[in-house]
């Protein structure tokens, strides 16, 4: 395999890898943060 | 042949049942226009990542993403790589984010009047707004034509058919648009960022799941003999490929600086986020997306000139993509990829329309706001502006039919607009003796560069072999910058 292959291979594979943790992540924790922005807005209000 | 049934349909309804809920029951949090424009800036980070990510992708950033894999092959993710380079440094050193943050302005222009003075506020504004819609006003037509075309409605029968089923791109996109106007008048940026949340969700599960199955079912090294077959090392690297070379590279560098600095929706994330510190995270958090954001549409472009070859009967470079996806999806993931570019184009439609509102709001009526305005009567001009938008988007970029290439016509919008507000920034926050002539002259230079290439492109064909759109790109963000260096030492002498 060439260089620029697999460059282009690791990175196809680090976007799957990365964006699949990355919304599972953010599914959780997200979560959490909408509940505390709206806890915040009613204290405030 | 579109392989779109019954179950997809109910994956797509139970989608879009989901985000109205979503959207509509955050509506009551709304007390006032900052809850509206910037969610009472109450903003945290894994929320603000979500809710950026799910902005900066809409069918039109995948249709354009596949195009440039399907004829450049790999190459054509590099802006992607650039601009996340961009935003990791502008993110990890806070480059202009922080002060713009630290100022507690809600948009750009804002922060320009403290510094070049009001006049330069509202030429900010009204470039900011052109810029923004017409930049914006050809994604409804954009995503429709990919919808139909991967639901299989593409295809018309010749005459004989009724109003409604020649107008079915037309009707899906206006039911789309007043969906989103619904959620985005009532809620504003709450309303948004709970709704770009679970967009986020749905669309990310949607891209990897399909692009898994792609690379199971077609492998890597398949897509890669068919870029080396078909466009050879230029399609690896775009410094040897004919079309591309170091002015495609160093446009693109400047064009996704300027996006990441100046690009009014991102910059609405790093505004509404609770302090700079927690923008600045959003920013270094959601930077590795930006590769993802090119690379896998890029792949699924490539996958299309794998399967189809490059001149398929009928398919255009913009359509192959989508072409290639109605035949390559089972039942299931076909009814999960429709609601996951459903959520990609609805997340972008809402936050664009609140974006440019709010500037609309915040620096051109500004001027003309009496003083005794109550925070409710700006709520209802907001919401009157946001539905003002809304019908513009469907008269502009719906029901008139646009002529010329789409393409030139999104790049050189975005570079009128960000060639000279990105140097703005720059100076207003580093730049000592920047002034309002330099500015003026800025606003100026940068938008007459990109719109003469333009004008010169359709009376002198010769123009675009001779000087070509990424010269003149750099042509525009250089003139902005040396218009704003010699305009304000200029002021300062006289």
């Amino acid at each position: 395999m060439s260089l620029a292959r697999a460059f282009w291979w690791l990175l196809a594979w680090a976007c799957l890898v990365w964006y699949s943790t990355l919304t599972v992540y953010v599914a959780w924790k997200g979560v959490r943060d909408i509940r505390r922005m709206l806890h915040e807005l009613r204290r405030r209000s | 042949m579109s392989h779109f049934g019954w179950i997809d349909g109910g994956i797509v309804g139970l989608y879009l049942l989901a985000t109205m809920a979503a959207g509509l029951a955050v509506r009551r949090y709304v007390g006032g226009v900052e809850d509206f424009l910037l969610a009472g800036r109450e903003m945290d980070v894994h929320l603000g990542i979500a809710s950026l990510a799910a902005t900066e992708f809409g069918i039109v950033t995948c249709m354009y993403a596949a195009e440039s894999g399907y004829r450049y092959g790999f190459s054509g993710a590099v802006p992607g790589i650039l601009m996340a380079l961009a935003m990791f440094v502008v993110g990890w050193t806070g480059f202009c984010v922080k002060p713009l943050r630290d100022a507690s302005v809600m948009t750009l222009p804002e922060l320009f009047e403290r510094r070049f003075g009001a006049g330069v506020r509202r030429a900010s504004g009204v470039v900011i707004v052109l810029g923004g819609l017409l930049n914006m006003g050809v994604f409804l037509r954009m995503g429709g034509e990919f919808l139909m075309t991967v639901v299989g409605f593409g295809a018309t029968t010749a005459g004989g058919e009724s109003w409604a089923a020649s107008h079915r791109l037309e009707l899906t996109m206006t039911a789309l648009l007043l969906m989103v106007a619904v959620y985005t008048i009532l809620g504003g940026m709450l309303s948004v960022l709970v709704t770009d949340f679970l967009q986020f969700v749905v669309m990310s599960i949607g891209l990897v799941a399909v692009t898994y199955l792609l690379l199971g079912k077609v492998g890597f090294a398949a897509l890669a003999d068919t870029v080396e077959a078909r466009l050879g090392p230029g399609g690896f690297n775009p410094l040897v490929h004919p079309e591309m070379g170091w002015p495609y590279v160093l446009f693109y560098a400047l064009f996704n600086l300027g996006v990441v600095l100046t690009w009014q929706t991102s910059l609405q994330r790093v505004m509404a986020a609770k302090d700079s510190r927690t923008g600045q995270r959003i920013y270094v958090g959601t930077a590795f997306f930006f590769v993802c954001r090119f690379l896998i549409p890029g792949l699924w472009g490539i996958a299309a000139l794998h399967a189809l070859g490059p001149a398929a009967p009928g398919v255009t470079s913009l359509s192959a993509m989508p072409t290639w996806l109605a035949g390559f999806l089972p039942v299931g993931l076909m009814g999960l990829l429709v609601a996951a570019m459903l959520a990609a184009d609805m997340s972008t439609d809402s936050s664009y329309m609140l974006t440019w509102a709010s500037v609309i709001y915040n620096d051109i009526v500004a001027p003309w706001r009496r003083p005794g305005w109550t925070d409710q009567k700006g709520l209802l001009l907001n919401r009157l502006l946001v539905a003002a938008i809304g019908v513009f988007l469907l008269l502009y970029g719906l029901w008139y039919p646009l002529r010329g290439d789409l393409l030139d016509y999104i790049g050189v919008t975005a570079t009128i607009y960000l060639a000279s507000m990105s140097t703005l920034l720059v100076a207003c926050c580093y730049w000592p003796r920047a002034t309002q002539r330099g500015a003026a002259a800025a606003i100026v230079v940068g938008a007459a560069i990109p719109v003469a290439y333009l004008v010169l492109e359709q009376t002198t064909p010769a123009v675009r072999t001779s000087i070509g759109p990424h010269w003149s790109g750099i042509l525009a963000y250089v003139g902005a910058a040396l218009a704003m260096v010699v305009g304000s030492l200029s002021q300062e002498a006289a």
